[in-house]
């Protein structure tokens, strides 16, 4: 799913590239390239993130590859429980390891993040953690 | 590997950015590069690091901020506490003095100067001791209330300690000021409900009017040296502040200093007065008289400077001292020349000491320390201090008639003594003041009188003694009257230790042996009951 027509007027409405599910049941969600990720666009994001799982706990895989930078009231907001039932950050290059670790270590995470470079191994974790959990 | 010339620009960038930061700008952020490579990730560290202590940084002023905000709401409260007294509600001493001082300053531009009135309320102590605590409180709130209400809110009253109340008088001429201070007077006078009486409550009262320049501690100052002006004038009395008094008071702390530093360098002496039995004309004993060898102003009496040893609280120490060398002197005396047979050296005590309770235990060391037998050693006591000086003296008297020092009752006559109390001391003799001997020989009423004093001591139980004698009328006529012992001048002038020492060599003194004639009787008096025993 795109970014709908009413998020592009709102603040960080053009922060999200795309947000949709997979096959697998897993929600991908991915930055717009070099955004700098604020507190109004990571809300609207994880309203978004919520409204998809419909009260369903669904794994989340975030490419923040190319993402310029995450604010701490952004950090903020990522460190509060939402309906993603585990966290995958995909990232590229030395930057997405800083900024990905920087709120990994910040902050503690309301449930299982982690930091990868391969989305094979990220969608690999996502669903051991969602077969763990049944 | 070798960075490449873009690399070092960048990395330059990087260390400027850190610059900036290093430098307290801690809202300086670096960009980062397409290249999102280590430079780039290191950049990304420190802006993310960087935007955390701005954070932190943010938080804990917003923190301080807050506990300021608290700080200064508990210093709010502890000013109220402060500046309020807690029982009556009015201005505390602290906040007197504050409101003085910004009054003085505001004086400089109004040309007004603020004046203060201080009250003292007479003899508050008397309720608190008969009525009890809350009842003084009572009457304490009453009297707040009423001066408050006579001030009016143009001034500032204030309670400055148990029963002493300030007002600041502030834009007032001199007229105005002490219409207030009469209205605050009258304000207290009716009669206030307490402890289930009515009471009535005066003060005394001492203003110091305003004047340019005059500093906040020298309003105060100024003040209480008239309000003690006032109250030695007794009660319902007001006294305003005059340069006179000021002198005066410096010459007061100025003598409190000089009497402490003429203790310790010794400059106090003893002068004896001899005690001549008036029956025989032989020498009875001698009162121990202190006297200051003042290095400018040469001897000095007691009454010059007793009144500001006391004022200075050194009326024990002082009387130690007296005790400790009348008591030495006796000792010396006792072993050279020697000392005639019931031979006494009389020393005087004030109140003061004898609310002391180990002054017994204290001479009972001297006696022994020097040699002295208890009965070589007479103790006057004035009587008010003994009608005033309640349970402790009592016990005091006891314990000294108890080691076997005579005591003799001074000043007989002068204060307002409980006849029947005169029975139960254990005194040994009364002294009877000069002021009873004056007259004592051209006025046959006082002779009446003088005979009736005589006959009332004889009659408890005790001997007398007359002092003031000047002339060898009254010494015949008191040994007709039955007087045992007697002093003045007509014997003897108080005398420095040698002459003293002379007068016990030969055997008395000279020419009054031929004074004792035929008429004096022997054997009157507990004095004599104790000889005997």
């Amino acid at each position: 799913m795109p970014v709908p027509d009413r998020d592009l007027e709102t603040p960080g409405g053009s922060d999200i590239e795309s947000l949709e599910l997979d096959p697998n049941g897993i929600l991908r969600l991915v930055w717009a390239r070099g955004v700098s990720i604020d507190g109004s666009g990571a809300q609207l994001a994880m309203d978004r993130v919520n409204e998809l799982c419909e009260g369903r706990q669904l794994p989340l895989l975030i490419d923040m590859a190319t993402t310029n930078s995450v604010s701490r009231p952004a950090r903020a907001v990522f460190s509060q429980r939402c309906d993603a039932s585990a966290i995958a950050l995909l990232g590229s290059s030395p930057v997405d390891r800083v900024i990905a670790n920087f709120f990994l270590g910040v902050h503690t995470a309301p449930v299982p993040t982690k930091f990868f470079t391969s989305q094979d191994e990220a969608v690999n974790w996502l669903m051991s953690q969602a077969d763990a959990r049944e | 590997m070798l960075a490449s010339n873009d690399d070092g620009r960048r990395l330059e960038q990087l260390v400027a950015g850190i610059v900036v930061l290093s430098s307290g700008d801690l809202s300086n952020r670096m960009e980062i590069s397409p290249a999102r490579d280590g430079i780039d990730a290191v950049t990304t560290g420190i802006n993310l690091l960087a935007e955390e202590l701005q954070s932190m940084y943010d938080s804990l002023e917003i923190r301080v901020e807050e506990r300021t905000a608290l700080l200064e709401d508990a210093k709010t409260d502890l000013r109220r506490v402060i500046n309020t007294d807690e029982l009556t509600g009015l201005a505390s001493r602290s906040l007197l003095r504050e409101t003085i001082s910004h009054a003085i300053l505001a004086a400089e531009q109004s040309g007004k100067p603020p004046a203060l009135i201080l009250m003292d309320l007479d003899s508050f102590r008397l309720i608190n001791d008969s009525l009890g605590n809350a009842a003084g409180d009572t009457v304490l709130v009453e009297v707040a209330r009423r001066l408050k209400s006579a001030a009016g809110e143009q001034h500032l009253v204030a309670r400055l300690s148990g029963d002493e109340f300030a007002v600041l008088v502030l834009g007032c001429e001199p007229e105005d000021v002490l219409q207030l201070a009469a209205r605050l007077l009258s304000g207290i006078e009716a009669k206030i409900q307490a402890g289930g009486i009515a009471v009535t409550v005066t003060a005394g009262t001492g203003v110091r009017f305003g004047e340019t320049g005059l500093r906040s501690d020298e309003l105060i100052r100024d003040a209480n040296i008239a309000l003690h002006e006032a109250k030695k004038q007794g009660p319902d009395k007001m006294q305003v502040f005059t340069q006179a008094m000021h002198e005066t008071a410096k010459e007061r702390v100025h003598l409190v200093t000089e009497v402490r530093a003429a203790l310790a360098a010794g400059e106090f002496e003893l002068h004896y007065q001899p005690i001549i039995d008036l029956r025989t004309g032989r020498l009875a004993g001698a009162e121990a008289l202190i006297r200051w060898r003042h290095p400018r102003r040469g001897l000095l009496a007691p009454d010059s400077f007793l009144p500001a040893a006391e004022e200075g609280g050194l009326t024990v120490e002082i009387g130690r001292w007296v005790l400790d060398h009348a008591i030495a002197q006796a000792g010396s005396w006792r072993t050279a020349p020697g000392l005639p047979a019931n031979f006494r050296i009389h020393v005087n005590l004030s109140a003061v000491e004898l609310h002391h309770s180990d002054l017994a235990r204290y001479v009972q060391g001297l006696l022994a320390e020097y040699g002295v037998a208890p009965e070589q050693v007479a103790i006057e006591i004035t009587e008010t201090a003994i009608m005033s000086g309640g349970p402790e003296v009592s016990r005091t008297m006891e314990a000294l008639n108890g080691l076997g020092i005579p005591l003799e009752i001074d000043d007989f006559g002068t204060g307002y003594s409980s006849i029947s109390y005169l029975r139960t001391l254990p005194a040994l003799h009364a002294k009877i003041d000069k002021s009873l001997i004056d007259g004592l020989v051209e006025d046959s009423q006082q002779e009446n009188f003088v005979a009736a004093i005589l006959q009332l001591i004889h009659s408890a139980g005790l001997g007398a003694v007359a002092e003031g004698i000047e002339h060898q009328a009254q010494a015949e006529k008191l040994r007709d009257l039955d007087c045992e012992f007697g002093q003045g001048y007509f014997f003897s002038r108080p005398l420095a230790v040698a002459d003293m020492t002379a007068v016990l060599a030969a055997g008395g003194l000279a020419g009054i042996a031929s004074f004792a004639g035929a008429g004096g009787r022997e054997g009157r008096g507990r004095h004599v009951a104790r000889a005997q025993t």
